[in-house]
């Protein structure tokens, strides 16, 4: 089991950011037929979602989610030493989007940025990473974005992928705190259920598929739940034992919004009430990892913004899943804002 | 759980009548068990008896016979 103590960082706030385009998914029976929107609907739990038009990519949105934060901390651009963008929605194969998420916000040469390739998962692993670069030395602060555009992953004509998802950017600021408080995570993969979400074509193995479908997500729904149910209790069980703390202790759980029927299952299962665990479903739509980011800037409402002691509990493609269990400053940034576009550019 | 306490579980999930269920009732005869009633039932499963099942289940769960085996096998049927 990987679990892990990191001692001496703060999370210092976090900042949302999604696009301004709102589907209604009942708008879409006349594709999928009225009952079966009706049905999805009612057990994912996602009304409306926020997709991005063509053009604009998760590194937009981690961009302007990333402006916003460091304005919000008034954080010097050369204060910055390591900037990690964590998506499976990159701009290109290469360069990294972090690189051009670096020269869009004017970070200095002294800043170490690079792209890790996670999804569902990706919060927590960003969160880690992050906080063990501040751990081991030569850094005083650093970005970790985390940003998805799942609607662009979907075939029209696959409604339990289509009504599902939404796209967001997320930016959070880490630094070094000697006095802080200790971080738990906990990281695990189970890579043989790799093809359990996968996009098959597309990448080196075949980059121009024959099957139109293979360049389009595909989802074993009953796999992937069936995966949730056996492994994130046991992690939820795991963090809380290595930290010595009781379901009761913590403030918040903010889990990847993945579909409210599964997260309710998850409650249930693990003893979490569910005024503890924020729902961001009915809105945005599953926004993939990023939305562990969103559950804490939009779906804390602002009187339970109290929250000082949150578990993040990221699942899914990989198969892969994490926690991290953290304590947030009564001052610490969090914003959620609608990508504009307009946000000036170096 | 005996095999009629079983199959009004399985109807109650699925919404059929509990007599409309018997061990050779085929999937495809039963509406609600579609993508979204596997989700339910196997909710229902880890729920009530703390059964997950294999991907193997998954795969050969072609009629409610199929069913009444995974719950035979985790010993939560009396076998007939």
């Amino acid at each position: 089991m990987s679990l892990s103590r990191v001692d001496g960082f703060r999370l210092a706030g976090v900042a949302t950011c999604a696009p301004p385009l709102v589907v209604d998914n009942s708008d879409l029976g006349k594709d999928f037929g009225a009952d079966e929107v009706r049905k999805v609907v009612s057990m994912a739990g996602v009304r409306r979602r926020r997709v991005v038009e063509p053009g604009i990519t998760a590194t937009d949105l981690c961009f302007e989610a990333a402006a916003a934060l460091l304005e919000q901390l008034k954080w010097p651009r050369e204060s910055i030493t390591g900037l990690i963008l964590v998506t499976q929605s990159p701009d290109y194969f290469l360069p990294s989007s972090s690189c051009m998420v670096h020269k869009w916000l004017g970070l200095p040469d002294t800043c170490a940025a690079f792209d890790v390739g996670l999804g569902c998962s990706g919060y927590p692993y960003g969160l880690y990473l992050a906080s063990a670069m501040l751990k081991a030395g030569g850094h005083q602060r650093i970005l970790m974005l985390h940003g998805e555009t799942p609607s662009r992953f979907t075939s029209p004509d696959d409604h339990a992928t289509t009504l599902l998802f939404g796209d967001l950017g997320s930016a959070s600021a880490l630094e070094l705190a000697p006095d802080g408080p200790s971080g738990y995570f906990c990281l695990q993969t189970d890579g043989t259920g790799y093809d359990g979400l996968i996009m098959r074509g597309g990448g080196f193995r075949d980059r121009t598929p024959e099957n139109p479908r293979h360049r389009y997500l595909e989802m074993d729904g009953a796999g992937i739940f069936n995966f949730t149910i056996k492994r994130v209790p046991p992690l939820i069980r795991d963090t809380l034992a290595f930290a010595n703390l009781n379901v009761s202790d913590v403030d918040a759980f903010l889990f990847h919004q993945s579909n409210r029927f599964i997260m309710k299952h998850l409650a249930k299962k693990c003893g979490v009430p569910e005024e503890r665990m924020p729902f961001t479903l009915d809105e945005f739509g599953n926004s993939g990892g990023p939305s562990v980011a969103l559950a804490l800037t939009y779906g804390l409402r602002e009187a339970e913004r109290k929250a000082r002691r949150v578990m993040m509990v990221g699942y899914g493609v990989g198969l892969s899943w994490g926690s991290a269990l953290v304590e947030l400053n009564a001052d610490a940034a969090l914003t959620h804002a609608t990508y504009s576009g307009t946000v000036a550019r170096l | 759980m005996n095999q009629n306490e079983a199959l009004a579980w399985l109807a109650g999930i699925f919404e059929e009548s509990p007599e409309s269920l018997r061990p050779e009732t085929p999937r495809d005869e039963i509406a609600a068990w579609d993508s979204l009633g596997v989700l339910t039932l196997m909710a229902e499963l880890d729920e009530k008896f703390n059964i997950q099942l294999e991907a193997d289940d998954m795969e050969n769960m072609k009629k409610v016979q199929d069913l009444l085996a995974v719950l035979e096998r985790h010993g939560a049927l009396t076998p007939a």
